[in-house]
């Protein structure tokens, strides 16, 4: 893997943005890495702005701050409009189509469409899920990268979030498969 | 070693019974509530105390309590709680109770923006209350893993000078998540440098007498000394009195307590690429200092010539490190310059000292980049939308 791996999520309240870096973080912890997970946020913690910005690294991580993200996560229009600047040359924009209406095309970096929502709705009836798809995505690009094994993110995923184990594993494994 | 992903709250509770903290009472606030939630789960399983306190206020006045009943006690606040504290902070300090404060600073005035870090407190954390005759003992981590290492030393510091030591950290540190570890043995304690002292007992019967000295052990409510907790000031038998030469043998004390026994706590501090007498040294504490490392670092390969000190005893301010005329530029999460003001005190006259602020997020490596290109050439700084003064 590269030295350092910066990815930012960004979101509403509510969608489980700092349970997903938690739980990415802890899967790097378990693979050996350094690691920061920063969270922000307003006041209120459902329904407003939050994003959480995890740097793995191979040495002690300095500056904790995803100045060039690898990866953005957009889990709203605000996320994406506010971020996707930010984005690395090289990197990747992943958006949930539900939440992000319009794309912009006129953006260096890569982009991919993930509908966690809508695939969380079909298979589950319920949004619930869709942040386990995001995680599965995650994972394979993760793997790819070398940086953690799927695995290892998986059982951090279960390790983190108890209840449901059966269709978190599902909605990771949709996930894994449709990036 | 056990090695987590947590927050800087929940490695700052483990830090503080590591420590032997077994009184901890505090308020919920932003970023610093988790500290307090995770005392009151941990507290209990090591026949602790933990008390939710009606405000800050109370909270601290509790810490003395527990401190006079001979127990390490640590309350923990953000900015708006930390104001609260003036009137036990000043209690502590008079009566000399060891306890340990932290402040996880986030962006002010008052109640500001709750979940953004913000460094507004570094006058705040040397003068917590009114009156003056005192020293504060501040130290500034810049990450989880060292707000750990600095609360276990805070609680060392504050047994062997008899003073309450404030740690004051930010909302990356407190509320951040990162990768934390946490020794299990006495060896790897050690190795991680951490230090400790128990808690001993005045052996009365007098109180303290007008000294300098180190390691005389706090009094205790109702052994050997009687009840010295008063306000007011305290002759050296522990009786109140309110006679100037009297006040001065006790105002010595507080103050030379803590100036004479400096190498105590005098060597935390870090510097990079300082070998070479650089140009400029751009000066920081807590968590922009890890933006200002990286920075420093890419300057270099720029080929600008430039180092980095970084301050972890931030209180008494470290003037030591200041005798050499350079460039300085002091890099703080606020927008009035608060550590730059002492920077200028410190330094040789007609040195160049500047201010570059922030607040509510840490300053990006291009910020500190064009800057340092711009003090290195003279230039006048200035931000988009920001009227610098001229520092």
């Amino acid at each position: 893997m590269k030295d350092r791996i910066e990815l930012v999520a960004s979101g509403f309240g509510g969608q489980g943005v700092v349970r997903l870096g938690q739980i990415l973080g802890e899967a790097g912890v378990k693979q050996g890495l350094r690691v920061t997970m920063l969270k922000s946020h307003g006041t209120e913690m459902r329904g407003g702005y939050v994003r959480s910005q995890v740097v793995l690294a191979k040495k002690v991580v300095d500056s904790p701050i995803c100045e060039s993200p690898d990866y953005l996560i957009a889990l709203s229009s605000a996320a994406y409009n506010r971020f996707k600047h930010t984005v690395a040359d090289n990197g990747l924009i992943i958006y949930d189509p539900d939440f992000v209406e319009e794309v912009d095309n006129t953006l260096t970096c890569s982009q991919k469409a993930l509908p966690a929502k809508k695939l969380a709705m079909d298979n589950f009836g319920k949004p619930l899920f869709s942040n386990s798809v995001v995680l599965g995505a995650i994972a394979k690009l993760l793997e790819e990268e070398g940086a953690v094994n799927k695995e290892v993110l998986l059982e951090s995923l279960l390790a983190i979030i108890p209840k449901f184990k059966e269709e978190n594993k599902q909605a990771f494994e949709l996930g894994y498969k449709s990036i | 070693m056990k090695r987590f992903l947590e927050t800087g709250n929940f490695a700052i509770a483990e830090a503080a019974i590591i420590a032997g903290c077994r009184f901890f009472a505090g308020y919920p606030i932003t970023p610093a509530t988790e500290l307090a939630e995770s005392m009151s789960l941990r507290l209990p399983q090591v026949d602790g105390v933990y008390l939710q306190a009606e405000d800050e206020c109370a909270a601290m006045h509790l810490c003395i309590g527990a401190a006079l009943g001979g127990m390490k006690a640590m309350t923990a606040t953000s900015g708006p709680g930390f104001i609260l504290y003036a009137d036990p902070f000043g209690w502590a300090l008079g009566c000399e109770m060891p306890m340990v404060v932290l402040n996880s600073g986030r962006v002010g005035p008052v109640s500001g923006i709750t979940g953004a870090p913000g460094q507004g407190e570094f006058y705040n954390t040397r003068y917590p209350t009114q009156g003056g005759n005192y020293e504060s003992v501040v130290l500034a981590p810049n990450s989880a893993q060292e707000a750990m290492a600095m609360v276990i030393e805070a609680f060392y510091l504050s047994e062997r000078l008899r003073m309450p030591v404030t740690v004051l950290a930010d909302q990356l540190i407190t509320d951040g998540w990162e990768d934390i570890s946490i020794p299990e043995t006495e060896e790897e304690m050690k190795e991680m440098g951490m230090r400790f002292w128990p808690r001993k007992f005045h052996p009365g019967p007098d109180f303290y007498p007008a000294t300098d000295a180190l390691d005389i052990p706090p009094v205790q409510m109702g052994k050997n000394t009687g009840g010295l907790c008063s306000d007011w000031t305290p002759t050296e038998q522990g009786y109140d009195i309110e006679e100037v030469e009297d006040h001065h043998k006790h105002a010595y004390r507080l103050i030379y307590k803590v100036r004479n026994n400096r190498e105590l706590f005098a060597h935390h501090y870090e510097k990079k690429y300082m070998d070479d007498d650089p140009d400029l040294v751009v000066v920081s504490y807590g968590t922009p200092s890890r933006v200002v490392n990286t920075a420093v670092g890419r300057a270099r390969s720029q080929g600008m010539k430039v180092g980095s000190l970084r301050l972890i005893n931030l209180w008494p301010f470290p003037d030591e490190h200041f005798t050499r005329k350079a460039k300085y530029l002091a890099v703080e999460l606020n927008w009035d310059g608060q550590l730059v003001r002492e920077i200028q005190r410190a330094v040789p006259k007609d040195s160049d000292v500047h201010f570059l602020g922030i607040c509510g997020d840490l300053p990006t490596n291009q910020d500190l980049l064009e800057t340092f290109d711009k003090i290195l050439k003279n230039q006048p700084l200035q931000r988009k939308g920001w009227e610098m003064e001229a520092w």
